[in-house]
């Protein structure tokens, strides 16, 4: 086993392999950075080069690139608001603040190491979990989902910054969003409006650029200036130390939400965004100060970077282990498999052990790779932060409308952009929180589709299972804790916070 | 006050650029479709057909996001499509959504001049059995222009479950459980329609995206799943699965002793069996637009099939592991007329299967 691993580590610094890896990982820093294109993209127009390469060159490559797209994808966040892949999109929630503050490259300095600390993360699970992954899989059914995502959803009432209430009134409205399209379990057409288009329902990254790129620039456009409060500005390269001191300055909740980011990958099931969005909504429960989130909070930018990045090493484990892909980018690389004379499964494990390590350790240090070259390159990038609005804010309009347009070739996206481009203007003109709406709106979608599950499955008695009703007491408890505390408080004479309605 | 003065200009600034890059794009898509030729009264020749596409930009429509099957079979066929279309740009263009219904109304209702072209799923010929709302085309009177592959699809049950044969299924107390990706696709239509067919009891479970619903066989929560053979051809081979029966025109190499569908069917339920073999058969089916001139239509047809034939295409499908079997426009648009022509009986079944709301 542990000559196995060696056997693999080495084989990632051969050459060419250690080329492949650092072209397939600075494709992939540039496919992620894109919105619009994605992991799958990437791969799909990868595997025809990877024809007659040896196994090692070839993953090298594939996985080098699949590691870092959303390391890519963080950056286009940071700078322009418009998340590079779907899952960067809870990145926007609090690094965009931060870049406003002046703290670009702090805020780099976070993602990139949460990444990269994400990306090891996976790696290392991918190699430990295999022995026990099938009881792992076996435990994780449409139930769990549906308690899992319900976890997050009661990280809304927490969003509203002191007022509850507006982070529950968002959070709704984003449910509410999450119902327009065809239902899957009942084929039924809701909120139609017998327009094709919303038959896939409101997609959240249109929604994210709407209501966090687009209405930014409105407001930068209204009111000049640049993006970063230039007070800040002689600080960017200081920044960047600074940011990844934060992130092992908080590495339990590195940890934890590498965790989750690898656990969700693993068990497949939830879908290419629940990793980033869980693990906010897990770090904004966890905070002592929860009504700081979206203001620029450390915290709320380490959850999702750690997050996605570990569930792609996660990711790997039921592919290799029993080649059953449980996502669409990992149906490509099984794909790449077949291609390279390979046949994952338990055969690959006996045969080709150091393979499989191999695997685990391209991941890991390209994801290591990614996070240095973006940190290289944000100096220059956090520049742009300091350009007057008039050149800024079309530049970055125009990189919104051509992402938007990426995500079905529809001018429909570009309405969808444009419309809560205007919703976020007056959710923060009058002081609602952003965040829940699209937390609301992600998370809704996958709850209802794990219920409808779960209850065609099991019926009522789907509450029963273990690992469904330890997670339902995590709930209670979640939305319990915090009214107890306040109440204690307020018993004691202090002072409930004045606008909490 | 002045404040307020200055900031009406601004928001018609940031209203002008938003425009203006609605604009830039609603103009790059308009140019793909121009044509400058002024349409001919009389038929033009072969070589004149050919000669039309010289300098013309013929967009290849897949019904899918970038990156899937359809897609890779796009932007396998385009390159060579344009060798054969000489002087021609083929570009691939992304119509996603409406489970592909957007990108087959696109291809339909396209200018008839013989640019546009594509593909989309096989499974709209349910779903316009079913009548389906949002469908703007009658796949009766699409131009086929071929079809790039051919599929078997297996009923699997999870190898830790009791069946081992559809009579086991039959025999069975309970009611079956298989997983579907939704309703109207594919899993869930023929999970229907084999439980009509053979006479079990199903409960579909739909909501499982991809590949998920292979965990959840292992896991157990359901028995089993209507599939492609070769996106189950794995589960098979590590003995996670075992399949049942095939549906499809040809016996599969390896699994010999899996019976196809034809094979054991009732009698009484032949016009359903044939729908659904004819209708699996056709993986990647490719058409153009209704009322082209038909002199064109050949010229396309015959690109296409020089495409499809070419070695260095087949190499390269090889290369990326995108099965590729021509199959002639003649038999694709015999096999979707038979497909469509179903006695009342079986457009009641199908519609049940593809619009059902939950029992």
């Amino acid at each position: 086993m542990f000559e196995a691993s060696l056997q693999g580590l080495a084989q990632v610094f051969v050459w060419p392999n250690a080329g492949f890896m650092l072209l397939g990982a600075t494709i992939g820093m540039v496919v992620g950075f894109i919105p619009g294109l994605g992991g799958n993209f990437m791969l799909a127009m990868m595997i025809p080069f990877v024809f007659g390469m040896d196994p090692y060159a070839a993953f090298a490559l594939l996985l080098g690139g699949h590691a870092v797209v959303h390391t890519g994808g963080a950056i286009s966040a940071l700078l322009f608001n418009t998340p590079g892949t779907g899952p960067n999109a809870a990145t926007c929630f609090d690094g965009y603040p931060l870049v406003k503050q002046g703290q670009t490259g702090r805020a780099m300095g976070i993602a990139m190491a949460a990444s990269a600390f994400g990306g090891v993360f996976g790696a290392l699970l991918m190699v430990f979990i295999i022995p026990i992954v099938r009881p792992i899989i076996m435990a994780f059914g449409p139930p769990e989902f549906f308690m899992m995502v319900m976890v997050g959803v009661a990280a809304l009432a927490f969003l509203g910054g002191n007022s509850v209430a507006k982070g529950l009134a968002v959070g709704a409205l984003g449910l509410l969003m999450s119902m327009v399209g065809q239902d899957p379990s009942t084929g039924v057409v809701r909120y139609g409006f017998g327009s094709l288009y919303l038959w896939d329902g409101i997609n959240q990254v249109l929604v994210v650029i709407g209501i966090f790129a687009v209405s930014e620039m409105l407001e930068l456009s209204q009111q000049g200036g640049s993006i970063a409060d230039t007070h800040g500005a002689a600080k960017v390269s200081g920044g960047v130390l600074t940011g990844i001191k934060d992130v092992f300055r908080h590495w339990w909740l590195n940890l934890r939400c590498s965790a989750i980011g690898g656990i969700i990958g693993v068990v497949p099931g939830l879908g290419g965004e629940a990793a980033s969005f869980l693990a906010y909504g897990h770090a904004v429960q966890t905070s002592k100060t929860p009504e700081k989130f979206g203001s620029g909070m450390i915290e709320g930018l380490i959850a999702p970077e750690s997050a996605h990045n570990s569930k792609e090493g996660g990711a790997l484990i039921p592919t290799v282990v029993f080649g059953v892909p449980g996502s669409s980018g990992m149906a490509i690389l099984l794909g790449a498999f077949l291609i390279l004379g390979l046949a994952p499964g338990p055969k690959l494990l006996s045969e080709h052990l150091p393979l499989v390590f191999n695997m685990a350790w391209t991941v890991a240090i390209a994801n290591v790779f990614g996070a240095a070259l973006g940190l290289v390159l944000a100096n220059q990038m956090a520049r742009l932060t300091y350009l007057r609005s008039s050149i800024i804010v079309p530049l970055i309009l125009m990189f919104a409308v051509l992402g938007a347009y990426g995500t079905h070739n529809s001018m429909g996206d570009i309405l969808v952009v444009f419309v809560f481009g205007i919703v976020g203007y007056y959710l923060k003109k009058y002081r609602y929180p952003k965040a829940p709406l699209i937390m609301g709106l992600v998370l809704g979608r996958m709850a209802e589709v794990n219920l409808n599950m779960a209850w065609d499955l099991y019926g009522i008695s789907f509450m029963t299972r273990p690992i469904t009703l330890v997670l339902f007491v995590i709930l209670i408890t979640t939305i319990v804790y915090p009214i107890i505390k306040r109440m204690r408080a307020s018993r004691k004479g202090g002072n409930v916070h004045a606008d909490a309605v | 006050m002045r404040h307020i003065h200055w900031k009406l200009p601004k928001v018609s600034v940031f209203i002008l650029v938003g425009l203006m890059a609605m604009v830039l794009i609603l103009g790059g898509c308009g140019s793909n479709g121009q044509v400058s030729k002024p349409a001919a009264g009389v038929a033009a020749s072969a070589a004149d057909e050919l000669a039309f596409y010289n300098g013309k930009t013929v967009t290849f429509v897949v019904a899918t996001k970038a990156g899937g099957g359809y897609d890779s079979y796009g932007r396998l066929i385009a390159p060579f499509l344009q060798k054969y279309l000489p002087g021609s740009t083929v570009i691939v263009k992304n119509v996603p959504g409406a489970g592909h219904i957007i990108g087959a109304n696109e291809i339909y209702n396209a200018k008839p001049d013989g640019l546009t072209l594509g593909t989309f799923n096989k499974g709209l010929i349910m779903s316009q059995i079913a009548g389906m709302e949002g469908i703007k085309f009658d796949l009766n009177k699409f131009n086929w222009l071929g079809d790039a592959s051919t599929e078997s699809r297996v009923l699997i049950v999870g190898t830790k479950s009791p069946y081992h044969s559809i009579d086991d299924l039959k025999k069975a107390s309970e009611e079956i459980k298989m997983a579907t990706a939704g309703v109207g696709s594919a899993s869930h239509n023929d999970a229907l329609m084999l439980s009509n067919i053979f006479g079990f009891k199903v409960k579909l479970i739909s909501g499982y995206a991809g590949q998920e619903a292979d965990l959840a066989m292992m896991r157990g929560e359901v028995v089993g799943q209507v599939g492609a053979f070769d996106s189950m051809r794995n589960m098979i081979e590590n003995k996670e699965a075992r399949a049942l029966v095939i549906i499809g025109k040809e016996k599969i190499p390896e699994l010999p002793d899996v019976p196809l569908l034809s094979d054991i069917g009732p009698a009484d339920k032949k016009a359903l069996t044939e729908l659904m073999n004819s209708q699996a058969w056709l993986a990647r089916p490719l058409a153009t637009t209704p009322g082209i001139p038909e002199g064109r239509l050949k010229v396309l047809r015959e690109a296409m099939k020089k495409a499809l034939t070419d070695p260095e295409l087949l190499q390269k499908a090889k290369q990326a592991n995108l099965p590729v079997t021509y199959v002639t426009p003649e038999e694709v648009t015999q096999t979707v007329s038979t497909a469509l022509n179903q006695p009342p009986e079986i457009v009641k079944i199908v519609t049940e299967a593809v619009k059902n709301a939950k029992d």
